[in-house]
């Protein structure tokens, strides 16, 4: 039943938060990760856009030396799926192509106790937002059903960041009731979605990210579905307009 | 068929595909091409999404567009049936068999096709998506044109393997990922573009791969510039000529 993952997996999120006691966050979406995919451990990497981003969660001790090795060295599974916008599969890293692309990475990561890495980078589009890595003691691909299920922990990954109930500030128990609640939308997402999005950076005088954000928390406030008010957008029956900004008012 | 026509567009696409491209842009050329070459009305390319699901990566107009989605998100009809079981599905007269999809036929009359003709991606065993044709008028495809259109399917499998060997299902998860989310990027650039300028999301479209075009880059790439705002496309406006132009033909390899 390829219709309930994205809920199976925000339930497996919602239920890591549950026991650690706080809001649902992108970290836990990393832990749960973990168990799901079955994989020996990960980390999350948070980044705005291009910049090169903080260590937000590591599961154990060899996958914090994995994040750390990559961002030293600058090379690795992560870094590359950061730069080229898809995930990266090394599911053999003893491999000789490993080691030719990686020459310093692959060995050390085999080092470290790491068989294979898959990368994905959190992203939506030209959104940007990171990159979560799974590490295994064992060699050899994830299986097409893993595969999927990775991708969906990393599409909610990339909505909890966008969302940012990361933010110690916005902890006020509402995992799962903000525009993010549920990120089920992101798999179902449309053309319009994406198309209103764009939109929105000119209506708004915003970045991608920020429209994103502002999209949602529309839909939200106004109880719409997203794509329907997406189709809106487009059909150009609804315009937002940028936050009315008192200050600005006053001098103009 | 036009014999030349067909020997230019497989050397089009294979000259596309020697250097770096844009997988998208290039499902895009074999949806407009499969429209030139064969007696069809539009064709829509869709492809598996790891996580489960079919999605439309290219199509030669939007009613082909939209017909595709509807299949997806009401889980019937000849594009899915062919996924599904990895064999071609020939609907000659959509409306004859209208039992068989009770929403697709009728969805697919009001767009203005009568005809249906549904070839498989297809990597060894693995089904990784289809190619789909529609004719507005009913009646048989002719078999000619079927082998032709399986050849521009296979062609869009091999794109997907572009730059490295197959040994692993690695590469072409990669390559798919990649290319579902270079579809987003382009769709995020149309809306920005057509608000800027004014446009529909066609002329969005066709302005962003005619500027690629020009400027010799990756569809992609100039989609994610422009989001990112580190490329203006300078140049385009919406009262230029340019929008109304078909996208130059790329180079051709010299003659003998």
């Amino acid at each position: 039943m390829t219709d309930g993952r994205p809920a199976r997996v925000w339930g497996l999120v919602a239920a890591q938060a549950a026991r650690r006691g706080g809001p649902v966050s992108a970290a836990d979406a990393c832990v749960a990760a973990v168990a799901a995919v079955e994989v020996t451990g990960a980390w999350l990497i948070a980044a705005r856009g291009a910049e090169a981003g903080h260590l937000m969660r590591v599961t154990d001790h060899a996958s914090e030396l994995l994040a750390e090795l990559q961002m030293t060295l600058g090379e690795g599974p992560g870094p590359d799926a950061a730069a080229s916008g898809g995930p990266v599969l090394a599911s053999d890293l003893d491999e000789k192509e490993a080691v030719r692309r990686w020459p310093a990475f692959a060995p050390a990561a085999c080092q470290a106790g790491a068989a294979a890495i898959f990368a994905f980078p959190l992203q939506l589009g030209a959104i940007r937002t990171g990159v979560m890595g799974l590490y295994r003691v064992r060699s050899g691909p994830l299986s097409a059903f893993h595969l999927g299920d990775a991708l969906t922990f990393a599409d909610t990954a990339t909505l909890l960041l966008l969302d940012g109930q990361d933010q110690p500030a916005h902890a006020a128990g509402s995992a799962g009731a903000g525009p993010g609640g549920r990120p089920a939308d992101l798999i179902r997402h449309r053309a319009e979605i994406d198309q209103a999005t764009g939109m929105l950076t000119e209506q708004l005088g915003v970045g991608i990210a920020e429209a994103f954000i502002r999209l949602r928390a529309y839909a939200y406030a106004h109880d719409r579905g997203l794509s329907d008010l997406a189709r809106d957008i487009v059909a150009r029956h609804l315009r937002l307009s940028p936050d009315p900004d008192p200050r600005k008012d006053a001098q103009t | 068929m036009d014999g030349e026509l067909l020997s230019d567009t497989f050397v089009e696409l294979t000259d596309t595909m020697v250097v770096g491209f844009d997988v998208i842009d290039f499902m895009h050329m074999l949806t407009d091409r499969s429209v030139q070459l064969l007696d069809v009305s539009a064709a829509g390319l869709l492809l598996a999404d790891p996580r489960g699901e079919l999605r439309v990566v290219a199509a030669s107009s939007e009613a082909a567009r939209l017909l595709e989605l509807f299949q997806i998100q009401n889980d019937e009809g000849p594009c899915l049936e062919c996924f599904r079981s990895g064999q071609p599905v020939q609907v000659a007269d959509l409306a004859a068999v209208a039992h068989r999809w009770p929403q697709f036929a009728p969805a697919a009359g009001r767009a203005g096709f009568a005809a249906v003709q549904a070839l498989p991606m297809r990597l060894r065993e693995q089904v990784i998506g289809a190619l789909n044709l529609f004719r507005a008028a009913p009646g048989a495809f002719d078999p000619a044109d079927i082998r032709v259109g399986q050849a521009l399917a296979d062609v869009a499998t091999i794109s997907l393997l572009q730059e490295r060997n197959m040994r692993h299902s690695d590469t072409l998860n990669e390559q798919l990922q990649t290319a579902l989310n270079s579809r987003v990027i382009i769709e995020q650039a149309k809306g920005k573009l057509a608000e800027r300028l004014g446009l529909d999301m066609d002329q969005a479209f066709s302005l962003l791969r005619e500027s690629a075009r020009t400027h010799n880059r990756r569809l992609s790439d100039l989609a994610q510039a422009f989001v990112d705002g580190t490329d203006a496309l300078a140049g385009l406006n919406a009262s230029g000529s340019q929008a109304r132009q078909p996208a130059p033909r790329p180079p051709r390899r010299p003659g003998p």
